[in-house]
């Protein structure tokens, strides 16, 4: 069951977040905004704190920073995408005995907003997404994903 | 599964123990940097805790409690247990994928087992001991003024020995 998205831009200011499902816990606009500020350092820092680190910080092949990747907190599983461009997709949801590849939710996610938001002419880099067609790809993939119980959809 | 090192934090943040094993693998970095990323390490819990607890679902008696356990990043993960008093027992590793899935478990109970069964009968039950008055990690021990007595030094009961020889019968051990 999935809880929230957020996304985060490469200065660490929240650019988007959603409860994905009635399990999410309410949070309000601001607390939202220092979630996401505080999981941008949050990010670095565990880079920095490691003892052994990716070579000059980098994953090669997908050219995102060393950093957080996944947290597992007893009945919740954070996961955190990191592209390129230093934009972070991270997704709360509740551990399940499917093994839901929540780093596929993730990229669709990714997907969705290259296709809905960046190529939106009126979108402004870096702001927050108010997006409506985002919004319903985000949901149709939430609902999709629900139905097929977690395995590969289409 | 290689284990990197392993610190003891108290509620405040002070070094109670710190090891580290297979240091060839670490980067190399001076004794105060060392301090320096221990207190790194202490800080991205505390704050990773107070945000997973603002992320978590709300408590419905029947879900597991949600409680950090582990952080993964690139190259190495870092296991956390955390008791009632407040003390953190944190362990680097890295990121092994166990054929069973359960790797993550068997790290997070033998913390538990570390606790349970080698700190407290070693360091709490030493007749020594009193608590708060540790010896932390970069303490120079001096005389605490009224009194006479020294700080408690964990290096003087067999907390380590018993450490190391836990640690390396374990089956992840490499």
């Amino acid at each position: 069951m999935f809880l929230s998205l957020f996304i985060v831009n490469q200065s660490g200011g929240l650019v988007y977040h959603r409860p994905l499902s009635p399990l999410a816990p309410k949070i309000d606009t601001n607390d939202w905004l220092r979630i996401g500020s505080t999981f941008h350092s949050l990010h670095c820092l565990a880079a920095e704190a490691a003892p052994v680190r990716l070579p000059k910080n980098r994953n090669q092949r997908t050219g995102a920073d060393d950093g957080i990747e996944v947290i597992d907190a007893g009945g919740m599983i954070l996961q955190c995408l990191q592209t390129r461009t230093g934009m972070k997709f991270v997704i709360t949801s509740t551990k399940t005995k499917e093994d839901c590849d929540l780093s596929a939710v993730l990229r669709e996610v990714y997907l969705l907003y290259v296709d809905c938001a960046l190529k939106n002419p009126f979108y402004e880099l870096d702001m927050p997404i108010k997006v409506d067609l985002f919004n319903r790809g985000v949901d149709l993939l939430i609902e999709q994903y629900h139905s097929s119980g977690g395995s590969s959809r289409r | 599964m290689t284990l990197y090192s392993f610190h003891i934090f108290d509620r405040r943040g002070k070094t109670l123990f710190t090891k580290q094993y297979n240091a060839h693998f670490h980067q190399k970095v001076s004794s105060q940097s060392e301090e320096e990323q221990r207190k790194l390490v202490f800080g991205m819990l505390f704050s990773l805790r107070e945000i997973m607890g603002t992320l978590a679902p709300p408590n419905d008696g029947f879900s597991e409690p949600t409680v950090l356990q582990s952080v993964k990043t690139g190259r190495c993960t870092v296991h956390v247990y955390e008791t009632i008093s407040g003390m953190r027992l944190v362990m680097y590793t890295d990121n092994f994928k166990q054929s069973d899935g359960n790797g993550n478990l068997a790290v997070r109970e033998s913390l538990r087992y570390i606790y349970a069964n080698i700190w407290v009968e070693y360091v709490v039950r030493s007749p020594l001991y009193r608590p708060g008055d540790l010896l932390a990690v970069g303490d120079k021990g001096e005389d605490l003024g009224s009194s006479n007595r020294r700080r408690f030094d964990i290096h003087s009961t067999e907390f380590e020995k018993r450490l190391d020889a836990l640690v390396t019968k374990q089956k992840w051990y490499k």
